[in-house]
């Protein structure tokens, strides 16, 4: 199955776009974020809110969203990395090249799985917490990419980089750390950052099962037909969504090492 | 014999899966600061014998020493840190400054930063890179050629007695291979190390190599010597083949023209400060064509003709305004192939051939050249050795 | 009740929901096909206008889908129309990257030689750049299929078409005996059909390629 990734657009346009592209988006995506915002912000401000949406539409519901919404999409990373970047790591030793495929293909099935259905399966049969299945839904769901980034990101390495480094009597560990994982960095990164959007975006999901989040002003709002919280809700759970990508996009340039 | 550096007892590469060794049982001695050629068509196993010596692959069988002691089973982390190692790819670390790349086996070592520092700089002196302007550039930052010279530094760091090249200048163009070759001759005639070097190409082989192992399939020695004698006594039918066509251009490559007769008195020469008439006397007596002019340091400045001097004003005029320009200018240390080339790009078929300093030492014509062969040919076992129509 | 007694007895169910689920995703990968393709083709030639195009896509592409829904119930309401639009709207980033991609990475060469032996524009585009581009539109529509049959799940919350309607139920039954396996039946089969799209695509690409691509 061929996977998704957010990524590959830079590749697409040159260098001097790129940098174009960084500067757009470096500057452009929060101003429109913010400016969406505000505008919301009038929009319900200039509203006769009857009693309900009263209820549902007060900052200390969307303070409490947006806090659920990035709590489980940090713990899902979280956990996501640590699984997924020491299996990367294992995959790409010699001794793993008869496993790796398969457990590629495993996961890339298990990001077919849909994450709704993931969800609701962790939450039914494992935990009976919103917010901490969904952390693990999104983490079984968000392993993919980085699996995926840290074993290209490694495999990319110059052979003769890494033979140099054996050559000049770096242990097979030391070369590991000090000069396949730099080297691997950019592409991990771009994995960690798909995973980062992936699950800031699927958090929202948790709302189904009582974890809180975005989804639980739109679920709400939707129950009790009060657009106007369906629209409140979307637009924070969508700013959160791109603002993590944002976020990943300049960690992504700052950790990238200099002289790649 | 005293004891060489580094000696190969039956080292043996067997791949599971594969008829017949990569290496098979390979016995050879690689004397103190010279450098070992290990030279052969592809596929015979000069790699895999060098990455033996440093052990990134393994032997089957067999035993490697350095300097005596039995190396083959010792911790080959600490093994490859007493050895240099240089390979095609060269494989700088490209997140790493060139400073941090070549200081990257001395802080293995714990040197302090102050000893690693003050090495870095001497190596990129060394290498011919201004210190100021590199140190802290990044690899991508800088041609191949430079690159190259990067990876040799950071393989001599730590000073290891010992030098692994795997094809080194193979992955550059002919003309920064041949920069980088001479640059790397002039470095080993300061420093001596014992260098183990890795090619395909024959010419690179006897310009570099103070010894030579040819290798045939299984990296079986077909013949370990010096160039000249492998040049003059080929062993087999084998390396008669490897040596391929040329083979007597070859060897020009290998005298010197300090080594022939240079002659002194073949042409007419004359100083700046003489006249016109004194020019054409010493021309009618030689009974040549043309009189070389020297300048105040004895150094060839131009060719003069006997036209040039009717054309002049009799006595009195200049003589440096005269004749043309000497082209074909050769040190006494150039090769003999080198001094034909000149020779062959001159008008009248002469090099003229000068000292250390630049001053005038003799001529050199094509019959000494000739000469030279046929002596060569003479010195061959077989001595129907083709001559090239040169 | 087990997952093979649900089976049983509600087969027909899901196999109407499998093949609503199929013409949903097939409705909004087509859609998202022309739209996209258009749309790269228009702007490929010119650097700025893919970095703004690529941006938005990218943008519409992060936001979650409950957001999209949300959206919509607001102003289409419930129903096809905005599972169908969301899907679509996911569906464009890989196409319109990948065809950006595709074209931009015919070999300048060839172009001209076109040029040179007196094709349009046009004749250019539809004769050498988009056939030389194709197994990498394919490919984009391929990861772009298998993206949207997952999201799709999500679809049934605002009665949309498909196998999600089966989670959706079972999650509402919770603490009854068919919440487990309508859960597992509607995951499971979505997984089966994306795998199935999956292979008849890879199938699709390696007999419609002209040889001299593969």
């Amino acid at each position: 199955m061929t996977a998704l990734a957010l990524d590959l657009d830079e590749a697409v346009v040159g260098r001097r776009q790129r940098t174009l592209l960084r500067r757009a988006r470096f500057v452009g995506v929060p101003l429109a974020v913010a400016l969406a915002c505000l505008a919301m912000y009038l929009y319900v401000q200039s509203q006769d809110l009857d009693n309900i949406e009263r209820r549902i539409i007060t900052f200390a519901n969307i303070r409490r969203a947006a806090g659920e919404q990035i709590e489980i999409a940090l713990w899902a990373t979280a956990l996501t990395l640590v699984i997924a970047v020491p299996l990367g790591i294992a995959l790409t030793r010699p001794w793993a090249r008869r496993i790796a495929p398969i457990v590629i293909a495993v996961a890339n099935i298990g990001q077919g799985i849909p994450a709704i259905g993931l969800l609701f399966f962790v939450y039914i049969q494992l935990v009976r917490s919103g917010s901490t299945a969904t952390v693990l839904g999104m983490a079984i769901y968000a392993i993919l990419p980085v699996l995926r980034g840290t074993m290209v990101g490694l495999q990319q390495v110059d052979r003769g980089v890494v033979k140099a480094a054996r050559g000049m009597g770096m242990g097979k560990g030391e070369v590991l750390v000090r000069v396949e994982m730099p080297l691997a960095v950019p592409i991990l990164l771009t994995g960690v950052r798909t995973a980062l959007v992936l699950t800031v975006a699927t958090a929202v999901l948790a709302a189904f099962i009582g974890g809180g989040t975005f989804g639980s002003l739109i679920i709400s709002g939707q129950a009790q037909g009060r657009p106007l919280a369906v629209a409140v809700g979307s637009l924070g759970a969508a700013s959160l969504a791109i603002l993590a990508d944002w976020v990943g996009g300049i960690v992504e340039d700052l950790l990238r090492p200099k002289g790649l | 014999m005293s004891e060489p550096m580094i000696r190969l007892d039956k080292l043996t590469k067997r791949y599971p899966g594969h008829d017949g060794a990569a290496v098979d049982a390979i016995d050879l001695a690689m004397p103190k600061g010279e450098i070992v050629i290990l030279v052969g068509p592809s596929g015979c196993g000069k790699t895999t014998t060098l990455e033996m010596i440093n052990r990134l692959i393994e032997p089957t069988s067999g035993r490697i020493f350095l300097e005596g002691e039995d190396v083959t089973h010792v911790d080959p982390d600490q093994l490859r840190r007493r050895m240099g190692y240089v390979i095609q790819q060269i494989g700088l670390f490209p997140h790493q400054t060139i400073a941090q790349n070549i200081a990257t086996v001395p802080r293995m070592l714990g040197w302090d930063a102050k000893r690693t520092n003050a090495r870095v700089d001497e190596l990129l002196h060394m290498v011919g890179l201004d210190p100021s302007r590199y140190r802290d550039r990044y690899p991508k930052e800088m041609s191949g050629g430079q690159r190259q010279r990067v990876g040799v530094a950071r393989a001599m760091a730590a000073d290891p007695p010992v030098m692994l090249m795997d094809e080194p200048f193979g992955a550059t163009d002919p003309i920064t291979r041949e920069r980088l070759q001479n640059e790397f001759l002039r470095i080993q005639e300061d420093i001596g190390k014992t260098i183990v070097f890795v090619t395909h190409d024959i010419d690179e082989a006897i310009k570099m190599g103070d010894r030579i192992a040819i290798l045939d399939v299984g990296s079986r020695v077909a013949q370990y010597d010096t160039p000249e004698a492998i040049l003059s006594h080929p062993a087999s039918a084998f390396v008669e083949q490897f040596l391929g066509a040329g083979i007597l251009l070859k060897r020009l490559n290998l005298s010197r023209v300090e080594d022939v007769e240079v002659a002194t008195g073949e042409w007419p020469t004359i100083d700046r400060g003489s006249t016109g008439e004194q020019a054409r006397a010493q021309l009618r007596k030689s009974g040549r064509s043309h009189l070389l002019l020297l300048d105040d340091q004895r150094r060839p400045a131009r060719w003069i003709g006997a036209a040039d001097l009717e054309r002049s004003d009799a006595g009195t005029g200049d003589l440096s305004g005269l004749g043309t320009e000497v082209q074909a200018c050769v040190d006494l240390r150039a090769t003999l192939n080198g001094a034909l080339q000149e020779m062959l790009l001159n008008a009248n078929g002469v090099a003229v051939v000068v000292d250390r300093e630049g001053a005038y030492a003799g001529t050199l014509d094509l019959d000494t050249i000739i000469a030279a062969i046929r002596r060569m040919r003479a010195a061959s076992p077989d001595g129907d050795v083709p001559l090239d129509p040169a | 009740m087990t997952v093979s007694s649900y089976l049983q007895r509600r087969w027909d169910v899901v196999l109407q929901l499998t093949l609503e689920h199929l013409i949903a995703v097939g409705i909004a990968v087509g859609f998202a096909t022309v739209v996209g393709v258009l749309l790269a083709v228009a702007v490929y030639r010119n650097d700025r206008a893919v970095t703004v195009l690529l941006v938005v896509v990218n943008t519409l592409f992060t936001v979650p889908a409950l957001a999209y829904f949300g959206a919509l119930i607001v102003l289409v309401g419930l129903g096809w129309t905005s599972a169908i639009t969301v899907l679509a709207i996911y569906a464009l980033l890989p196409i319109v990257r990948n065809t950006v991609t595709g074209l931009r990475e015919v070999d300048p060469a060839i172009v001209r030689a076109a040029t040179g032996m007196g094709m349009s524009r046009f004749g250019r585009l539809t004769r050498v750049e988009l056939p030389l581009a194709y197994p990498v539109i394919l490919s984009g529509l391929r990861v772009a299929t298998v993206l949207i049959v997952g999201i799709a799940a999500i679809g049934a919350y605002v009665a949309g078409p498909g196998l999600g309607e089966l989670i959706f139920s079972g999650l509402g039954a919770l603490g009854t005996a068919r919440a487990i396996p309508e859960i597992t039946i509607g995951t499971v089969a979505i997984v089966l059909v994306a795998l199935v799209l999956d292979g008849l695509l890879a199938l699709l690409g390696r007999f419609s390629t002209p040889r001299g691509l593969r």
